[in-house]
């Protein structure tokens, strides 16, 4: 049950995008088309699951005082590896994801996690809670991503959604268009939270 | 004063593991994806110019390109590939070029670019690449500089680096061919 709560947290409620408001450099910067976002969202999610795994096993090794620095020295180790395993052995994927694994690296939900959750919880709920925030992470990126890919190129995962008569908002792709969308996004989100209250 | 230098003898270990993983892992690694890459850049050539053998050569600049001979008759000269990059919007477009022997291109691929995605990075999509075959020295200019290559929307800066470092290559490889006449 608590495994459970800690798993789905991350796509509602502790929302790493829209509720704590973390990770808005590759938000802003990825989103400019749905593949660009799911690409993005999956790589975060493989490493925030594993950084999360690794450092809530070193949680009791770790001096408090040092604890960011070594969470920033485990992070970058591991993007780094994967990327090297990734390019090594899994080409294909490696040529789809390659852009977004050195992006993850300034990702702050990963660093974020690790100082909130991770570091104060066991193997198992951290990596439930890397999963959660992931996802989470993942489909915040989609919704916004639609929204500029359609109004901005007309397509939705590169297919044709909208007439060709439609003349595309260019600007919704380029960088205005990423702070207009989550802007208008998160206002509408408030308004709703309001309401409920 | 102990308690400082412990914290830094600390963080000083778990430096050393994470770079000796990463140096292990690297030498691993680093052979395949290097054998990939030779690889991948002789499937593109033989895209590029189908059904020829290729001989390693450079201009008398120091780039270097392959020219090509067709396999039946190896006095045939094909054409010339090479590999020509400019500084583009937020990152080096690499491209290689295929070019005939009266220095026309036959067709390009580019090969390596971390442009704006959605804008500039559409430069690998066919669509843009295609309207560079048959296009001579002089044309390789993108339409706002009075060329025939269409730029990318929104992606001019992209467009003409890629333009205009293949027009760079083919100049390069037309004045060492002149040299040799």
């Amino acid at each position: 049950m608590n495994f459970f709560k800690e798993l789905t947290k991350g796509i509602i409620k502790e929302n790493p995008i829209f509720v704590i408001v973390l990770g808005m450099c590759p938000t802003l910067a990825v989103t400019t088309s749905v593949k660009n976002a799911i690409g993005m969202g999956l790589a975060a999610t493989f490493v925030l699951l594993c950084s999360n795994i690794i450092i809530s096993l070193i949680k009791d090794i770790t001096p408090s005082s040092i604890r960011i620095p070594v969470y920033v020295v485990v992070i970058a180790a591991f993007v780094s590896v994967v990327n090297m395993l990734m390019e090594a052995y899994v080409p294909a994927l490696h040529k789809s994801l390659g852009l977004f694994i050195p992006l993850i690296v300034v990702n702050c939900i990963i660093l974020g996690r690790a100082e909130a959750f991770a570091s104060k919880n066991n193997v198992i709920m951290s990596a439930a809670d890397g999963i959660g925030m992931g996802l989470g992470f993942t489909l915040s990126l989609m919704v916004v991503s639609t929204i500029r890919e359609l109004l901005g190129a007309g397509t939705w995962l590169g297919i044709k959604i909208l007439p060709a008569t439609y003349d595309p908002m260019l600007v919704a792709i380029l960088a205005p268009g990423a702070f207009l969308t989550l802007g208008f996004l998160m206002a509408i989100l408030s308004m709703v939270k309001e309401k409920k209250q | 004063m102990m308690y400082y230098l412990k914290l830094g003898f600390i963080l000083l270990i778990f430096c050393v593991v994470a770079t000796g993983i990463l140096a292990y892992l690297n030498t691993l690694t680093a052979p395949i994806i290097q054998d990939r890459k030779t690889k991948d850049e002789i499937d593109t050539r033989e895209k590029l110019i189908p059904d020829a053998v290729f001989a390693a050569d450079s201009t008398a600049s120091g780039m270097q390109y392959f020219r090509a001979r067709a396999k039946e008759d190896s006095t045939l000269v094909l054409g010339y590939t090479f590999i020509c990059s400019q500084k583009g919007y937020s990152s080096e477009v690499k491209t290689m070029v295929g070019i005939d022997k009266d220095f026309k291109v036959l067709a390009i691929k580019v090969i390596d670019q971390a442009e704006t995605p959605g804008l500039g990075a559409n430069c690998e999509q066919e669509g843009f690449s295609n309207q560079f075959k048959n296009l001579a020295e002089a044309d390789l200019k993108v339409d706002k500089d009075g060329g025939q290559v269409v730029s990318l929307s929104g992606a001019t800066i992209t467009s003409r680096a890629i333009a205009s470092s293949i027009q760079a290559g083919i100049a390069a490889i037309k004045a060492s061919m002149g040299a040799e006449l």
